[in-house]
């Protein structure tokens, strides 16, 4: 099925969003988790950027612009919401009911414990990721998508609606100040 | 420079292969429905300015629900086309995420906004009169 395709059936049928949902909640959560090195706030921010597709997705068109650069999108404005709030907001959480929220809750620890070993199985990213949080905004989400994300200039252009030339700008801005920094610790 | 790009590209990073609340989680979201797009406080407005008109009405002497509501919209005449704004967006989120639904169905979940728009259009043209 083709983007254009699920997007039109989701249209007719809001259920058949759980297949867009199924194709790109883990890489988005990835990117989330890459970003904040917390599995707790992913959980809450990738289950908020979906919802907010959800709700949105009937004001979606092709505008040049893919559904799953449109999911980085959105997860990206929630990922500096939080990091410029510092608080949690679970609109997921308090908005949708869970038939059973303590099979939930268990599932959730399973995945807790098992995402909290893959993180500290990479010491060397968590000490880039450190000095990468003492950046502002606007470098952390170039050079995550950059260089955690393995993306090309175009698409991170794309996602951050950015033209490529201010964000080579940025990159390489970015790039100078998380050396200096990594080489502090 | 270049060595620190290469040392990033180069270093292992946590990857997500499965996780076990996914499923659960999309469940969830695709049944939350009108649920989440009807803020109740957004309703709460006209259902106050619907019960001191009332009151306003049974109580203060000398006064008709006419003129009082030809008073309200003398003052407040861009409440009207705000609650329309309201309604008709919530409306079309609710068609949506109810997944196209007939048309009784779908009168039957949104009959408050029907009555908001219907009382909003009446307000709007005694206004204009």
């Amino acid at each position: 099925m083709t983007e254009i395709e699920l997007l039109d059936s989701i249209k007719k049928n809001p259920d058949n969003f759980s297949e867009l949902f199924k194709l790109y909640y883990k890489p988005i959560f990835g990117y989330i988790l890459r970003r904040t090195g917390n599995f707790d706030d992913s959980v809450d921010i990738a289950s908020d950027s979906f919802f907010n597709a959800f709700r949105n997705i009937n004001k979606f068109s092709y505008k040049g612009i893919s559904i799953k650069v449109w999911l980085y999108r959105i997860a990206t404005n929630e990922v500096n919401m939080y990091f410029r709030n510092k608080q949690k907001y679970n609109l997921v959480f308090k908005s949708v009911d869970f038939e059973n929220k303590d099979a939930f809750n268990s599932l959730l620890y399973e995945d807790r414990k098992e995402m909290e070993t893959e993180l500290h199985k990479h010491d060397q990213y968590l000490l880039v990721l450190i000095s990468l949080k003492s950046l502002s905004i606007k470098y952390q989400e170039v050079i995550s998508l950059r260089y955690f994300e393995g993306k090309e200039n175009k698409e991170i252009a794309e996602i951050l609606n950015i033209n490529e030339g201010t964000l080579k700008s940025l990159l390489s801005r970015g790039l100078e100040k998380l050396r200096k920094k990594c080489s502090q610790i | 420079m270049q060595k620190f790009e290469e040392k990033l590209i180069q270093m292992t990073k946590p990857d997500v292969l499965h996780l076990k609340h996914e499923d659960m989680l999309a469940n969830a979201i695709t049944k939350a429905k009108d649920k989440s797009v009807v803020s109740l406080w957004w309703l709460i407005i006209p259902l106050y300015i619907v019960a001191a008109l009332t009151m306003k009405t049974i109580f203060m002497p000398r006064t008709t629900l006419l003129s009082n509501l030809h008073e309200l919209t003398s003052n407040e005449s861009y409440t009207s086309v705000v609650f329309i704004i309201i309604n008709v967006k919530s409306m079309r989120n609710i068609y949506f995420l109810s997944g196209n639904p007939k048309m009784i169905t779908f009168l039957k979940e949104t009959w408050y906004h029907v009555l908001i728009l219907i009382l909003s259009v009446l307000i709007l043209i005694i206004y204009s009169l």
